[in-house]
């Protein structure tokens, strides 16, 4: 156990991050182990040779840090953040950490009761000599999502290497909560409120309504597109058009979502990270959400689509920073003025820390495709979206689909065209 | 107000950009790098800084000149 003691403790109303996150638990589960993910961090070799005792000052430092590290679940729901209290370690000596990752997301949190971070020490050597060569850390996606995540382990190796952190206290989530419900946090809800509204009275009700009539059991699957041609070639386009490479991707697969569902308007719901602010920065709590993007797509070149999608992936960032509350609210006033339910049910997720776009040769990205594979790698009962797309680095696309909406045959036509959309632009 | 303006593009790209490739760019700033996120830092730079809200509604290809972005504060202060 690692004891713990925090400057404060104090409850709130959840953030509009943790509200966001909050909403798919309670749509998922009892699958909602889903949300669970983790980092492993190597411990670095001017920390070494580390203690299991070291290492556990480290991680008890950066729980008192992050508050969002020993904030819990109240009713209501609010956030409940503890000053006290001790996290629970587990050693495990000349173990892969990846599978203790594994087995470390591989329950549900408890979150009302249990910390929101699960830790476990890989360790070598004997008894006598015993040192820890990798941390394993599994979060609970109420505390962090991938950028916080980040943000944990780069303080966790400062800490190891240097004892402490100098760097004042991070922006923590009890004061976003205060923000947020501030004239100016107001202000930002309503701007963003109004782009969900304004775009939920124009877009099709959903973009997959048709049903494929070839469900599997059980209906959830995810193909995984592995494409290093993909991604040279996204690179490649990123680097002629002067856009990221997240935007190339987002628009390419709006424009085969139109292509597979013959909508020519498309919506998605890519997962904004909201650090683009000076006070959400570094902050270590979760504050992804979905934002809307909306791209009107016609017979054009690739080139012409990307030009239109860049300002409107601006304001599909900016509403991603919005009350869910809000959002709920305008949805339902314009399904119920429709007629008809309104969601995309259609979602992108961008996973990846660092953009890094150089501009490809022809030749790398034409031989690249050989190597490009696809896979099969999950299968569950829900999922409280039907399309979804994750983005990770070295050209991995996962599409995970409800084949009640989408079957297996059009999930692999999806990411075998997507390849050739891009890998066609690039080389034009 | 453009070296102030090229310094604000420069740390909404973490620096990958600097301030005097941007005052010297004849070409639009998403071509020296500036993306989208960095352009959404930037937005949250001018409207802390200037005072202004930036209307994402309209047209926002001034983000992506320093000419463009300097006639905009000037316009919208």
């Amino acid at each position: 156990m690692i004891a713990f003691s925090g400057a404060r403790s104090g409850t709130a109303p959840l953030t509009w991050g943790q509200r966001a996150i909050w909403d798919a638990i309670g749509r998922t589960a009892p699958d909602d182990r889903y949300f669970n993910f983790g980092r492993v961090l190597e411990v670095p070799r001017g920390a070494r040779p580390a203690s299991v005792a070291h290492v556990s000052r480290a991680v008890g430092l950066l729980v008192e840090r992050h508050e969002a590290l020993r904030t819990l679940v109240a009713p209501g729901p609010r956030q409940d953040l503890r000053d006290r209290g001790a996290v629970e370690v587990a050693i495990a000596p000349e173990r892969d950490p990846e599978a203790v990752l594994a087995e470390l997301c591989g329950t549900a949190f408890d979150y009302e009761r249990e910390w929101p971070l699960r830790v476990a020490l890989v360790t070598e050597g004997s008894a006598a000599g015993e040192e820890v060569t990798h941390i394993v850390l599994a979060f609970c996606h109420m505390a962090a999502d991938g950028l916080g995540a980040e943000r944990v382990l780069r303080d966790l190796r400062l800490i190891l290497l240097r004892g402490g952190l100098r760097e004042g206290p991070p922006p923590q989530p009890l004061d976003l909560a205060q923000w947020q419900g501030s004239a100016a946090g107001r202000r930002q809800a309503a701007g963003a409120a109004a782009h969900w509204e304004r775009e939920h009275r124009r877009i099709p009700p959903t973009m997959f309504h048709v049903a494929s009539g070839a469900a599997e059991r059980p209906p959830i699957r995810r193909a995984l597109l592995t494409s290093p041609a993909a991604d040279m070639a996204a690179q490649r386009l990123a680097v002629r058009h002067g856009a990221s490479t997240s935007t190339v991707l987002l628009t390419a697969v709006s424009a085969m979502v139109a292509e597979l569902t013959g909508h020519e308007t498309v919506a998605v719901l890519p997962i904004v990270g909201n650090r683009f602010r000076h006070d959400t920065r570094a902050a270590v709590t979760t504050l992804s959400q979905e934002g809307l993007f909306v791209l009107d797509v016609a017979e054009e070149g690739f080139a012409d689509l990307l030009a239109r999608a860049r300002p409107a992936v601006l304001r599909a960032y900016r509403s991603g920073y919005h009350d869910p509350g809000d959002r709920e609210r305008v949805v339902a006033e314009a399904s119920r003025d429709r007629g008809v339910p309104v969601h995309p049910y259609c979602c992108f997720n961008d996973m990846r820390f660092a953009e890094r776009a150089v501009y490809r040769d022809e030749a790398p990205i034409k031989e690249a495709l050989d190597a490009t594979r696809i896979a099969w790698p999950l299968s569950q009962d829900r999922l409280n979206c039907r399309f979804c797309v994750h983005v990770n680095e070295g050209g991995r696309i996962s599409l995970t689909a409800d084949t009640r909406w989408l079957a297996t045959a059009d999930m692999e036509r999806f990411l075998v065209e997507l390849e050739r959309l891009l890998v066609e632009a690039a080389l034009r | 107000m453009k070296e102030r303006l090229a310094e604000l593009v420069s740390e909404s790209c973490d620096g990958q950009v600097s301030a005097a490739e941007v005052m010297a760019a004849t070409v639009p700033l998403s071509y020296l790098g500036v993306t989208s996120l960095a352009q959404m830092r930037l937005i949250d730079a001018l409207e802390r800084e200037y005072g202004v809200e930036i209307d994402l509604g309209g047209d926002v290809s001034f983000l992506d000149s320093l000419d463009g972005l300097a006639a905009w504060v000037s316009a919208a202060r």
